[in-house]
C-alpha cells in the first residue's frame, strides 16, 4: 500500500526512528499505512479499535491503539517487537523534591442522568429519545476524542479525553457502541496487507492506494477491488499477502494474487462495556445487542493474536478434558489479552460450540476495555495524609528526625536518643504529644457511660483527680489505654494513645448511642495541643514559667503556664515526674519555646519516641499495639490490678468471668539480661524450642544491662530462657524505681 | 502447539454416584489438594469434589499466586513454610508443569515502625525454618532495580525484610494439577452442581443435597470460598468468619525484567510479574464485608497510585484488567481448619487473601485429619474451637495483605 503525494504532508510523525509524513485527519495506523507499513509487523487491521495488531508505543507508553490515535506532529512511535513483548519504560530516579512531570494528569468530573456510548445510529436514536423524555444525556463516541475505558458501579462512566481524564456520573448508561468486524482466522493471517472493509472504506477515503486489492465476503463500500468468491482457506505471501486462497462449493482451491485482502466476514457485537457491568443500569442497544450468527468453527490459524494462540492450542486443550469456555480459555489464555476476546470470542465461542453442541456465552468483560495507564487511573487520587502537630516546624529546626506513627509525623529522635533519655532521667524534658486522643465527656449519664465503657471503677474519681485506664471491647482484649480526669461532677476528660484514638472516639459515641445515655462527647484531638514536661526538675521550670503550686501526683486542673492556659495533668509515663500541658493548638509554639528557654540552664532538651519507648519500659508500661496482641486480656498483660471484677458490668466483663477460669497458655513477662539489648521480636527460647518472642527491648543506660517486655506462649512458662543466644532471665518490672518514688516525687 | 498446552496433563472425568465416601465441597484449590492427598498418601479415592461453577472459578482463580512463609507467628511461619515446600516438589510429584518459580520477596519498610515489623519477621522467620533476613536500601536496589528508594519523595524505603524462598505459581495450574492427580486416581469431580443443604441423621452430617440430587457421604469437607458462612449454617456451625471483597489488576505483558515480588504494608500493596510478563498487583481486601464481585474504580486508583509510589515506572504501564474475588476472614486473620464440633462435618476456610499459598498443606493437612480422624499437629492451632479457648492465631501483620 503506498499514495501517491499530492500535497505537502500536514505533518510527520517519527517510527522506529524514522520521520513519516501524515495527512490531516490521519491517524497514527493510517499515516503509518500509507507509508507502506504495518503499525504491527503483521495481523488483520480493522482501525475499529477493537484488536492489538495496531498496538504500539506512542511517547512511550507501549500497547497504545494507534488506529484511535491522531497523528501530531513528532509523535514519537515504536512498533512493538516482532517477536516478544515491550519492556518496561525506562526507570526514572526522580528528583525528590519536585513532583514527576507525569504525575500530573487532570480529572474533571460531569454528570448527565443519561450517558449514551456511541454516536452511531443507535446511539443518536437512544440520545434523542432520553432528550425527548426530559433527561440530560452525554454522548460520548471514541471520534470524538472520548474514549470510554470502563463502567464502574454508580454507574461511574470513565473516560479518557486528549486533555484528560473524564469520570461520569449517571443514572443510566446505554451502550451503543455498534459491532466488530471478524477477523479472519487460518493459517496466513498473521501476514501483513489484510484489512476488514471498513478499514479499507477508511483507508480509501484517506487517499490510500491499496494496490491489487481483492474482497472475500461483503465488499467494502466504494473501494476500488476485486471480488472473489467462497471460504478463505489461507493466505500466502512472505512477510506480506501476495494471495489469497479461497474454496467454492465445489471445494477446488483457488489461489488469488493480490497485495491487499479485504474481508468482510460478518460482525459481532461490540458489548464489553455491558458485559462489565453486569448488575448496573447499563442498557444495550443497536448493532451492540444483536445476536450475530457465529462464524465457522476455525480450524487453522492464529485465534488469539494478543496471546498468540493458535488454533490447534485449543484443540489440544479440548482433547486433555478442558470441555467449556472458560477453561479452554484459561487453559489456552485464548482471549486472556489486551483485547479481551475482541478478535478471538467469535472463534472461540464457535469452537466450543462445535465440539460440545451448545452455543456457550461469551464470557464476562473486565474493566477497561480502552485501556488506561496507572497514571491515568490513579489520576486525582490522593494516599493517606499523615498529621502534623502544631510543634512540626519546632522538631525540624531542632535537629528532630520525624517518623510516621500512629497516622502522625512524630519525632523519633533528636539526634541521640541516650541523651534526651537522661535529660528525662536527670533534669528536665518535653516531648510533644499533641497526638494523643482527647475527649470531653459530660452530661449527666457521664458517669455511667464511663462505668461501663472501662473496666476500672469512675464514680470514685475525685474531681480534680485523674486514674489510669484500660479500654476493653466485648472479648475482653485490650484495645486502647490512656487517663480518666474528672472534672466536674459530670464532665471528664480522657485520653487515648494517638494510634488508637481516632478508633476509641467512634468507639466511645458509638456506646453512647447504643445505651441511649445522655451525654455529650467533644473531640478535642485536633484543637488541643500537649506537651509533657518530664524530669526531677519539671517542677522547678514550671514553677519559673508561672506554675506557683504545680498538681501533685495524678492530680490535675486549669492554670496558666508561660501565660498560656494549660489543663495540667500530673502523671508519668516516663518514670519521672511528669506534667501534661494540654493547651490549644494555636499557642503552642508559644508554650514550646517559653519552656525551652526557661530550661536552658536546666538542660532542658526535647525527647523523641525512641528515648521514650526506652524510658517507658524501664518502668514495664505497656504500649498498646507493640507489647498488646489482639487478644490481650489483662490477664495475660499481668494487668488484673486495672480491672475491677466485682463492678456491676462494664464492656469485656462477660468475656473475662467466662475466660477467667480457661487454662491460658499466653502471659507477658518482663526479662533481664546483661549486654545490649536484642533486636524488638527476637524468638525466646527454652530447651530449644521457640516459646515466646520478645515484644519491646532497650539496653537500658542507667542499669547498664538489656530490659525487656516479652510474650511466653507455652506453659509452664520457664523461668530461665535464652534470647539472641544468651541467657536470659523473667524479671518483674519495673525495672526501675519500683517503688515509683520518682514517678510520684 | 503451545508450551502451555502441550504441558497440560488429561482431565479424567467420572459419572457421578449417589455415594462416596467423603465429599468435598468446593472446587479450588483446597477442596481438590485434599481430594488429591486423600487419593495419593490415604489410598481413599471413592471421593467427591463438588463444584457449584467450573474448577477454580472462585478464589483459586482470583488470586495474585504468591507462595510465601514470611508470617509473624511460629505456628503460621511452620503451616505456610510446609506448604512453600510441598508447592516446590508438586511438579515433580504430579507431572504437571505448574509454572513454579523462587522469586524471592522484598517487604518494604518507611517507617521505624515498619523497620521494627520486618526485623521481628526476619528473626521469627529464621527461628522456625523459613528463610528471611533484613536487608537495606543498597541491597534492595541491587534485587529490584525498578524501585525508587526516596518513594516519590513521600514514601522512603528504610530497608526491607527478604523472604528469600518465595515464590509463584500458575493459580489455575496448580487446581489443575491436583484435579488431575485426584480424577486419575478415581475422584470424582462433578462441576456445576450446586451444594443447597447437608443431609443429617439427628446432629450428623451424612452427606449434601445438592441441585442435582442427595449425595451421601461419610465425612462432609466444606472447603468452599465466600460463601462458607452459609454452607456452615446448614450444620448450625456458626463460624467467626466475614466475607470481604479483594480487588487485583494485570497490566499489559512486558518483557520479563522485573526479578521479585515487592510487598508493602504501609501501602498495602503488593506486586511481581507473571511468566507472561504482566505485572500483576493486588491490595488489601475491602474494610465492609461484602459479597459483591463488583471491581471498583476507587480501589484500582488507589491502588495504583500507592504501587507506582515506589515503583514509578508502573506509571506508563496500561492497566489491562482488573477483577474482584471474595475473601473469607476470620476474627483473627488466621485460616480454621479441622472438625467442627458437629459429627461428618469438617471445615477448612477462613483463607482470607491467603489461601492460594496454603493450599498444598492445607490439604496434605485436611486429607490426613479425615483419614485418621485425628488433628495433625502442624494444623492444631488453627481449629475452630480456639475462639472459645481465647487463643487467637492473631497474625495482622502479616495476614492482611497478599
Amino acid at each position: 500500500m503506498s499514495d501517491t503525494p499530492t500535497s505537502a504532508p500536514a505533518g510527520r510523525i517519527v517510527v522506529d526512528g524514522l520521520p513519516i509524513p501524515y495527512e490531516t485527519g490521519d491517524t497514527v495506523a493510517v499515516a503509518i499505512m500509507r507509508s507502506g507499513g504495518h503499525p504491527k509487523h503483521g495481523g488483520t487491521v480493522c482501525l475499529g479499535g477493537d484488536c492489538p495488531n495496531c498496538s504500539a508505543i506512542v511517547d512511550g507508553v507501549p500497547y497504545v491503539r494507534t488506529c484511535q490515535t491522531a497523528a501530531t506532529p513528532g509523535l514519537m512511535v515504536r512498533r512493538h517487537p516482532a517477536v516478544g513483548n515491550p519492556s518496561f519504560p525506562a526507570v526514572a530516579q526522580p528528583d525528590i523534591t519536585r513532583t514527576p512531570v507525569t504525575d500530573h494528569v487532570s480529572v474533571s468530573r460531569a454528570s448527565a442522568d443519561i450517558v449514551v456510548i456511541g454516536s452511531g445510529p443507535s446511539g443518536v436514536a437512544a440520545a434523542t429519545s432520553a432528550s425527548a423524555d426530559g433527561h440530560s444525556v452525554m454522548v460520548l463516541d471514541a471520534h470524538d476524542g472520548n474514549e470510554v475505558v470502563a463502567i464502574y458501579g454508580g454507574p461511574t462512566v470513565i473516560v479518557r479525553r486528549p486533555e484528560g481524564m473524564l469520570h461520569v456520573h449517571a443514572l443510566r448508561v446505554v451502550v451503543a457502541t455498534g459491532a466488530a468486524e471478524i477477523h479472519p482466522v487460518c493459517p496466513g493471517n498473521n501476514l501483513r496487507g489484510i484489512v476488514t472493509a471498513r478499514a479499507a472504506e477508511q483507508l480509501h477515503a484517506a487517499g490510500i492506494n491499496l494496490g491489487n486489492a481483492v474482497s472475500i465476503g461483503n465488499a467494502p463500500v466504494g473501494v476500488p477491488c476485486t471480488p472473489i468468491t467462497g471460504i478463505i482457506v489461507r493466505f500466502e505471501g512472505s512477510g506480506s499477502v501476495s494471495a489469497v486462497v479461497t474454496v467454492g462449493d465445489d471445494d477446488v482451491e483457488v489461489t488469488t494474487p493480490c497485495t491487499t485482502a479485504i474481508v468482510g466476514l460478518g460482525l459481532a457485537p461490540r458489548d464489553m462495556l455491558s458485559r462489565m457491568s453486569g448488575g448496573l443500569p447499563v442498557g444495550l442497544v443497536g448493532q451492540a445487542a444483536e445476536k450475530f450468527a457465529l462464524p465457522p468453527c476455525p480450524t487453522a490459524g492464529t485465534v488469539c493474536p494478543c496471546s498468540r494462540v493458535e488454533v490447534e492450542d485449543l484443540e489440544g486443550v479440548w482433547a486433555r478434558g478442558f470441555h467449556e469456555l472458560e477453561l479452554v480459555k484459561r487453559a489456552s489464555l485464548c482471549g486472556t489479552g489486551t483485547c479481551q476476546g475482541g478478535v478471538c470470542g467469535p472463534h472461540l465461542r464457535a469452537f466450543v460450540a462445535h465440539h460440545s453442541g451448545a452455543e456457550p456465552e461469551m464470557f464476562t468483560a473486565r474493566p477497561a476495555t480502552r485501556q488506561i495507564t496507572l497514571a491515568e487511573a490513579s489520576a486525582d487520587t490522593y494516599t493517606d495524609v499523615f498529621r502534623r502537630s502544631p510543634l512540626h516546624d519546632e522538631h525540624l529546626a531542632l535537629g528532630g528526625q520525624l517518623d510516621r506513627f500512629g497516622g502522625w509525623w512524630r519525632p523519633w529522635n533528636y539526634g541521640n536518643h541516650e541523651v534526651e533519655y537522661w535529660a528525662v532521667r536527670e533534669a528536665v524534658s518535653l516531648g510533644d504529644v499533641s497526638t494523643l486522643g482527647k475527649l470531653v465527656v459530660s452530661g449527666p449519664d457521664a458517669v455511667e457511660l464511663l462505668e461501663r465503657l472501662y473496666p476500672t471503677t469512675v464514680a470514685d474519681i475525685k474531681p480534680g483527680r485523674s486514674r489510669y485506664v484500660l479500654l476493653l471491647n466485648e472479648r475482653g482484649h485490650l484495645i486502647d489505654d490512656g487517663m480518666i480526669c474528672r472534672e466536674t461532677d459530670s464532665r471528664f476528660v480522657l485520653t487515648f494513645t494517638s494510634g488508637g484514638a481516632a478508633n476509641a472516639e467512634m468507639w466511645v459515641r458509638d456506646w453512647a448511642e447504643t445505651w441511649g445515655l445522655q451525654v455529650h462527647i467533644l473531640d478535642r484531638t485536633m484543637s488541643l495541643a500537649a506537651i509533657n514536661v518530664t524530669g526531677p526538675l519539671a517542677a522547678t521550670l514550671l514553677q519559673r514559667v508561672g506554675l506557683v503550686d504545680p498538681p501533685k501526683f495524678l492530680q490535675h486542673r486549669h492554670d496558666t503556664v508561660a501565660g498560656v492556659p494549660c489543663h495540667v495533668m500530673r502523671l508519668s509515663f516516663t518514670g519521672e515526674a511528669s506534667f501534661e500541658l494540654h493547651h490549644a493548638a494555636d499557642r503552642s509554639v508559644e508554650l514550646w519555646r517559653a519552656l525551652m528557654e526557661a530550661g536552658r540552664d536546666l538542660g532542658i532538651k526535647p525527647h523523641g519516641l525512641q528515648a521514650l519507648f526506652g524510658l517507658r519500659l524501664e518502668k514495664g508500661h505497656v504500649i498498646v499495639g507493640m507489647d498488646s496482641e489482639l487478644d490481650s486480656t489483662p490477664r495475660r498483660l499481668d494487668m488484673d490490678w486495672a480491672v475491677k471484677m466485682d463492678k456491676p458490668d462494664f464492656l469485656g466483663k462477660t468475656a473475662l468471668v467466662r475466660t477467667a477460669s480457661l487454662p491460658d497458655h499466653r502471659r507477658l513477662f518482663g526479662f533481664t539480661m546483661e549486654g545490649r539489648a536484642p533486636t524488638e521480636g527476637s524468638p525466646i527460647w527454652s530447651d530449644g524450642n521457640v516459646v515466646g518472642h520478645v515484644a519491646s527491648s532497650f539496653t537500658s543506660p542507667l542499669l547498664g544491662h538489656a530490659v525487656m517486655l516479652g510474650w511466653l506462649k507455652h506453659t509452664p512458662f520457664p523461668e530461665r530462657v535464652q534470647i539472641d543466644g544468651r541467657e536470659a532471665s523473667v524479671a518483674q518490672p519495673p525495672f526501675y524505681d519500683p517503688k515509683g518514688r520518682r514517678a510520684r516525687a | 502447539m503451545n508450551e502451555f498446552v502441550e504441558t497440560l496433563l488429561e482431565m479424567q472425568w467420572h459419572e457421578p454416584k449417589s455415594s462416596y465416601d467423603v465429599v468435598i465441597i468446593g472446587g479450588g484449590g483446597h477442596g481438590l489438594a485434599t481430594a488429591y492427598y486423600l487419593a495419593t498418601k490415604h489410598g481413599i479415592t471413592n471421593v467427591a469434589v463438588i463444584e457449584a461453577n467450573y474448577i477454580g472459578s472462585g478464589n483459586s482463580g482470583r488470586n495474585t499466586t504468591i507462595i510465601r512463609a514470611n508470617y509473624g507467628i511460629p505456628e503460621s511461619v511452620r503451616f505456610y513454610q510446609r506448604s512453600l515446600e510441598l508447592y516446590a516438589g508438586l511438579e515433580d510429584e504430579t507431572g504437571c508443569w505448574i509454572m513454579h518459580a523462587t522469586k524471592g520477596l522484598l517487604w518494604m519498610a518507611h517507617t521505624e515502625t515498619g523497620m521494627r515489623a520486618e526485623r521481628a519477621r526476619a528473626l521469627i522467620n529464621t527461628a522456625c525454618g523459613a528463610e528471611t533476613h533484613v536487608v537495606g536500601p543498597q541491597e534492595i536496589k541491587q534485587i529490584c532495580p525498578q524501585i525508587d528508594l526516596t518513594g516519590s519523595g513521600r514514601y522512603p524505603v528504610l530497608g526491607a525484610s527478604y523472604h528469600v524462598g518465595a515464590a509463584t505459581a500458575r493459580h489455575d495450574r496448580v487446581v489443575w494439577a491436583y484435579a488431575q492427580g485426584a480424577m486419575q486416581r478415581g475422584v470424582t469431580v462433578l462441576q456445576h452442581t450446586k451444594v443447597t443443604g447437608l443431609l443429617r441423621e439427628g446432629e450428623r452430617v451424612v452427606g449434601v443435597e445438592t441441585d442435582r440430587g442427595p449425595i451421601s457421604a461419610g465425612v462432609v469437607m466444606s472447603a468452599v470460598g465466600g460463601n462458607v458462612t452459609k454452607i456452615a449454617a446448614h450444620a448450625h456451625v456458626r463460624l467467626p468468619v466475614r466475607t470481604h471483597a479483594l480487588q487485583a489488576f494485570v497490566t499489559n505483558a512486558y518483557g520479563l525484567d522485573f526479578p521479585g515480588i515487592i510487598s508493602d504494608s504501609e501501602l498495602s500493596c503488593y506486586v511481581s510479574q507473571t511468566p507472561r510478563g504482566q505485572m500483576l498487583i493486588g491490595a488489601e481486601f475491602e474494610p465492609q464485608p461484602s459479597y459483591s464481585m463488583q471491581s471498583t474504580f476507587n480501589s484500582l486508583a488507589s491502588c495504583a497510585k500507592k504501587i507506582s509510589s515506589c515503583l514509578p515506572f508502573l506509571r506508563e504501564l496500561r492497566v489491562l484488567r482488573q477483577w474482584t474475588g471474595i475473601c473469607d476472614v476470620s476474627a483473627d486473620f488466621s485460616p480454621i481448619m479441622g472438625f467442627t464440633g458437629v459429627d461428618g462435618f469438617v471445615i477448612s476456610t477462613g483463607w482470607g487473601t491467603w489461601g492460594f499459598k496454603g493450599i498444598p498443606a492445607g490439604g496434605q493437612q485436611m486429607a490426613e485429619l479425615i483419614a485418621t480422624g485425628t488433628t495433625p499437629d502442624l494444623i492444631a492451632p488453627f481449629a475452630l474451637d480456639r475462639f472459645e479457648r481465647d487463643h487467637s492465631m492473631a497474625d495482622l501483620g502479616s495476614a492482611g495483605t497478599r
